[in-house]
């Protein structure tokens, strides 16, 4: 009998078998697949929930203490290259294979509900259980090249699933904007790995690691050079897990269907990149140079993430902003050389994260039924308002969520945020302060989203507000339901609570956002003795109550001031920010408005830009390259013979030229050969 | 004397087209077809016979040889074989023939001699791959030039006239280099004329010699593979065929070009391709970045995908001019692969434009709607043609890239800005290949469009076609050695021959390294690299 960590190959071809057989079948008898809605869901569920189980066992082999599994074979090679692809087990893979499997399962249990009116509903399934398999291929992958290829496959989905409506302009554009902004960060990796390879013979972590450090104190490879290498891998990680500047696609991927945010652009996808450094730290660990970019990009990307999350009014492209945040605290702590500390915040965020998108789901669907299937309408807070009185349930977990992530103990956020904060304030003091007042942002932003969204009266039905959306998004004023009397509009007056699918889930993930936290405290930190057990020894032989204390309180203090400002201003509304503060500084407050401006950079610089130098190059080789070629043509024909050499006397002439060349050829050379 | 496989291979598909005008039909195509479909998959399976009974992968040399004098006096003779070089490009050829004839079906312009063609390329194609003879090899090359002019001259589009005649004053004109090249070294140092693969590669050529004869055979492969700036005729070959055309033109023309560079200028030349090795990268680097820009800006469906070909076309040449056994097999296996997606995407756009009658980007738009299982196929194919891990692009690709960056050729700087650049491909093509699907299925249907023309979805044979391009671009992207194994000994012996000119040559900077010494506790990788700086 094999131990499940022999096994764990099964976890990513599990769900790959149900979506192959899914896609087929869509492909081949559409109509009839496409009607099997409930069997098809339930094979995928199977199949991923069969992986969550196989890895479930996998982890509970790793907290008993077993060693790493590692297989491998011979995929490509030439000469004396080998490529070696395979799979390994250990405990930090372990992590997150149980952390994957569990959003997904819950995700898909979600999206039953959430797409239950959606003619795609069988395509959106094969494509959630085709990226689980990638994503768990990419967790359990050995090495970089593997890596990479998983890497490249999630992209694929979350580039299938972001422009998963396709009739719409927005999807379309963000899913091809995900992918390519995507690609300049492979970009990056590729040519990484390539040096790394080059460099050390290996794509191993571990080997790369130890042979570079090897090199770089022999003196055959200068530092700047490994540290180059560092940082053009690392460029992979920054457009995965949107690290500035290379966030700007996660926002606009918001456009995807709302269980993919949860699952793909907030738990999972997104946390690859910080799953890629902590699997990197053997390479990064010797350079601190390298160390201090990935921290101060953490920083940028942490504090940019948050002052824009202030000013969103989309509910979801708030949460997406508030997740670039989040992420770049988990690379602030890779930064700070802490991975178990940035690993223990992917997975509380991961739960809280997933929980409040899909929070933001239940929402958004209750909305539809009030506004109509248009998301300018149906995800613009300005509409929202008093929510908690229809939807007691998502409510009471947007809370929970809200609670954790501004990180008031004994929740989840706290732990992991905290142990950030701290390993920040010993490695770089002034990273520390941007964190730190983040924090405060943090806690304002989140309960600002809460008391907009569930508190009040609700302003669903106000059609003033309605045509001023849509007439600010440059959509047609809507057509009022009582002229045409058609049934796309809501019709409903307020909205409803959602369906157990969609509530279950949200209850579920409550639990771990809630509890999570306690498996880190920093004390006994659980978490920590199973990723890294000489660090979490280290940390808690440390640890001391006075240096813990004062820290914590502070956190906690800025979180509480950051509430405190929301309820003034949103639920009791003492202040008015509007005027207060977006009056005053109103170049302020357009910066922030408009993203800092990045968008507006990249579609002048790069997409612009590259358009004009395509149509340069083609202008070019039409008129240029093309044009020598029709000249010659052109003269030949000119002289009225130049077609006519097939036809003529001329192959004679044709071939004694030929011939007189060999010849001359042949005599200078047998002359001087 | 065992079965002549290769001879059937070549002779069995031009003599049952000779048959096709007793073939009864009504003139409509529907009984010609199954006949070439038949033949067409006949040769295919002699083709499979011969790998499987008579082609040993582990062997580097020349396997399932045949060799019949023809005439003596003037050193010629019927003389075909396989190695590692030629048996997968063979197996491709008869592979992607079959599927055109299958492309083709609603052909009904002139059936017969439309077929005729096809099955006459056929043959000319396995010969140009399989003859071990010079002179032979020249006469395939300008016989298979003949159907191809006639198939766009008669069943091209409206500037078909224009474009066939184009092609044939560039591929003729450039073979008249071919001619040149194997005369002069059939002659080369006096005694009685040999245009045998095997005898001139034992000549020692001078290396002057060598170079003159290198440059030449570079302007008629070049323009065949394409290389910039001799690519123009594709664009307009390309933009003008029919679906079926276009299939053969991407999956097995372009390749001749590669397949005739790695045979002559690398195996017969290897000295002066170690002193032109570098601009070969350098026209690789320059045809992936340069015809990615123009794929982009084109607003012509099938000029795009054609510019997309010479794109990829330019890892081929990396690949060859990399020294390096890696590098080498990734140039061989993008031959294939791209013979593979090219002619996946080229069908698809014959089937889509048989629906929405526009090539124009600028008239589709919301096609999805209407198209899903077209929508799925041609996202597929064009994510092969990205180079999505788990297809046959990626593995291509990222060999020649493995291979070349740690090839010991060159110079450490030279290998970081080709690197670098080939690399910007890697972010150029998905730019052009999405925003082309974007730009016909995605977003609100074009009302004009969706007047005027009757959408209708892939149908089972269009579907059948993909899928069987698809199952090797799936299956080669999951475990490369599938195919890299049937010819990596050749290959291997290629890269040996390659290194030992490269010595000759004096442009081998390894030993300098070595003999720097101070590197004793290095890995073995840093040791081969040259000094940094």
């Amino acid at each position: 009998m094999p131990s499940a960590s022999e096994l764990a190959w099964l976890i990513p071809v599990l769900p790959l078998l149900g979506a192959c057989l899914t896609g087929l079948g869509l492909i081949t008898f559409n109509r009839t697949v496409n009607r099997l809605r409930k069997p098809v869901a339930l094979l995928l569920i199977t199949s991923v929930g069969m992986a969550a189980v196989l890895s479930f066992a996998i982890l509970a082999e790793q907290l008993a203490g077993a060693g790493g599994t590692e297989v491998l074979f011979d995929w490509a090679g030439a000469g004396t290259f080998h490529l070696q692809m395979g799979f390994r087990v250990d405990a930090l893979g372990a992590v997150m294979l149980s952390l994957v499997t569990t959003i997904a399962l819950l995700v898909m249990v979600y999206s039953d509900g959430y797409m239950a009116h959606d003619k795609g509903y069988v395509r959106f399934f094969t494509y959630l259980a085709l990226f689980s398999s990638s994503m768990l291929g990419l967790v359990i992958s050995p090495n970089l090249l593997e890596i990479y290829v998983f890497w490249e496959l999630v992209g694929m989905c979350s580039y299938l699933l972001v422009g998963f409506w396709y009739d719409r302009d927005a999807a379309a554009n963000a899913a091809q904007k995900a992918f390519v902004v995507n690609r300049v960060g492979d970009f990056g990796l590729l040519l990484g790995i390539l040096g790394l390879f080059w460099a050390t013979g290996s794509f191993g972590f571990e080997e790369i690691g130890e042979r570079l450090s090897a090199a770089v104190a022999g003196g055959g490879l200068p530092t700047g050079v490994a540290v180059l290498l560092c940082l053009l891998v690392f460029m992979g990680p920054m457009a995965k897990s949107a690290q500035f500047p290379l966030h700007v696609w996660l926002p606009d991927a918001m456009e995807g269907p709302t269980p993919i945010s949860a699952l793909i652009h907030a738990a999972t996808m997104v946390a690859a990149g910080v799953f890629l450094v902590a699997r990197l730290q053997p390479v990064y660990a010797p350079f601190p140079q390298v160390q201090v970019v990935i921290a101060v990009i953490g920083t940028i990307t942490l504090f940019l993430g948050a002052t824009i999350a202030l000013t969103q009014m989309d509910l979801k492209k708030g949460l997406a902003y508030s997740t670039v945040s989040q992420l770049g605290y988990m690379m602030l702590a890779m930064g700070c050389g802490a991975p178990v500390a940035g690993m223990f915040h992917l997975v509380t965020h991961a739960f809280f994260k997933a929980m409040l998108f899909l929070g933001s789901g239940s929402v958004i669907h209750a909305m539809e039924e009030v506004v109509g299937h248009e998301p300018v309408l149906a995800q613009d807070m300005r509409l929202m308002g008093g929510l908690r009185k229809h939807m007691p349930i998502t409510s009471a977990t947007f809370l929970a969520g809200c609670i954790a992530i501004s990180g008031i103990p004994p929740l989840a956020g706290f732990w992991s945020k905290d142990e950030i904060l701290g390993q920040a304030f010993n490695s770089f003091p002034l990273l520390w302060a941007m964190g730190f007042l983040t924090a405060g942002m943090t806690a304002f932003y989140m309960f600002r989203l809460y008391f907009l969204t569930f508190e009040g009266p609700f302003r669903g039905l106000d059609t003033g507000i309605r045509a001023q959306l849509l007439s600010a998004a440059g959509q047609p004023p809507e057509v009022t339901p009582e002229s045409t009397g058609d049934g796309h509009h809501g019709h409903a007056s307020h909205p409803h609570e959602s369906g157990w699918q969609m509530a279950a889930p949200l209850v579920v993930l409550a639990v771990p956002s809630v509890l999570i936290g306690l498996l880190g405290t920093p004390w006994n930190s659980r978490f920590g003795q199973l990723v890294d057990p000489i660090e979490a020894a280290e940390v808690a032989e440390h640890f001391s109550w006075g240096e813990f204390l004062p820290l914590a309180g502070a956190s906690v203090a800025i979180s509480s001031l950051g509430i405190g400002l929301a309820v003034l201003a949103y639920a009791l509304h003492r202040i008015d920010l509007g005027t207060a503060v977006a009056g005053r500084f109103p170049a302020i407050n357009r910066f922030l408005a408009n993203k800092w401006y990045l968008d507006a950079i990249n579609e002048k610089l790069f997409v612009q830009g590259s358009r004009r130098l395509a149509r340069q190059v083609l202008d070019v080789d039409s008129k240029v390259v093309d044009g020598v070629v029709n000249l010659t043509g052109l003269l030949t024909l000119g002289s009225g013979e130049g077609l006519k050499y097939f036809e003529t006397g001329r192959v004679q002439f044709y071939a004694l030229i030929v011939f007189g060349g060999v010849i001359g050829l042949v005599l200078l050379f047998s002359a001087f050969g | 004397m065992p079965f002549p496989w290769l001879s059937t291979a070549i002779l069995f598909p031009i003599g049952a087209a000779l048959l096709i005008p007793f073939v009864p039909d009504k003139g409509d195509g529907k009984q010609v077809r199954w006949y070439a479909l038949g033949v067409a998959l006949t040769t295919f399976l002699v083709t499979v016979a011969a790998y499987l009974r008579g082609y040993d992968p582990a062997d580097p040399g020349l396997q399932l040889v045949e060799r019949v004098q023809w005439l003596p006096d003037l050193g010629l003779a019927w003389s075909v074989g396989a190695d590692g070089i030629s048996m997968p490009l063979i197996l491709l050829t008869s592979f992607i023939t079959s599927l055109a004839c299958l492309a083709a079906w609603p052909v009904t312009f002139k059936p017969k001699l439309f077929y005729f063609l096809l099955l006459a390329m056929d043959g000319g194609q396995i010969a140009v791959f399989a003859v071990q003879d010079m002179l032979l090899f020249f006469l395939a090359w300008e016989l298979e030039l003949l159907p191809v002019y006639l198939l766009l001259a008669i069943w091209g589009g409206k500037k078909r006239q224009y474009a066939a005649t184009k092609f044939i004053l560039y591929t003729a004109g450039s073979s008249l280099f071919i001619l040149l090249a194997g005369l002069a070294m059939a002659f080369y140092g006096g005694g009685a004329p040999s245009f045998e693969y095997t005898v001139l590669a034992a000549k020692d050529f001078g290396t002057g010699f060598q170079v003159l004869c290198y440059a030449a055979l570079l302007i008629a492969f070049g323009v065949k593979l394409p290389v910039v700036p001799l690519h123009t005729w594709l664009p307009d070959a390309h933009g003008e065929a029919t679906a079926p055309v276009h299939m053969l033109l991407a999956g097995i023309l372009l390749k001749m070009g590669g397949y005739a560079l790695l045979r002559f200028n690398v195996q017969l030349l290897p000295e002066a391709h170690a002193q032109f090795a570098p601009l070969l990268v350098i026209l690789g680097v320059v045809n992936i970045i340069y015809a990615a820009l123009t794929s982009f800006a084109q607003r012509n469906l099938k000029r795009k995908i054609a510019y997309s070909s010479i794109s990829h076309m330019g890892f081929v040449l990396i690949g060859i001019g990399s020294f390096s056994a890696l590098g080498t097999s990734g140039a061989m296996l993008q031959m294939i692969s791209h013979g593979l997606i090219g002619a996946s995407l080229f069908f698809l756009v014959g089937a889509t434009y048989d629906r929405t009658h526009t090539l124009q980007l600028d008239e589709m738009g919301g096609v999805g709607q209407k198209m899903r299982k077209m929508f799925a196929l041609w996202t597929v194919c064009s994510l092969a043609s990205l180079a999505l891990p788990g297809m046959s692009g990626f593995v291509s690709e990222l060999m020649v890239f493995v291979g070349f960056a740690t090839s010991e050729a060159y110079s450490l700087s030279f290998r970081i800005v080709i690197a670098v650049l080939a690399a910007i491909g890697v972010i150029l093509t998905p730019i052009y290949l999405l925003s082309m699907l974007r730009e016909i299925f995605f977003g609100k249907e074009n009302p004009e469009l969706a007047s005027h023309t009757h959408l209708v979805d892939a149908e089972p044979r269009e579907i059948y076609v993909i899928s069987c391009l698809l199952v090797p671009i799936i299956g080669i992207g999951l475990y490369p050695r599938l195919v890299t194994d049937s010819y990596r000994a050749a290959i291997e012996a290629l890269v040996d021959r390659e290194s030992v000119a490269l010595v000759k040559v004096g442009r081998a900077p390894v030993p300098a390294v070595m003999a720097a010494g101070a590197f004793g506790n290095l890995p073995p990788a840093l040791l081969h690299a040259p000094a940094l700086g």
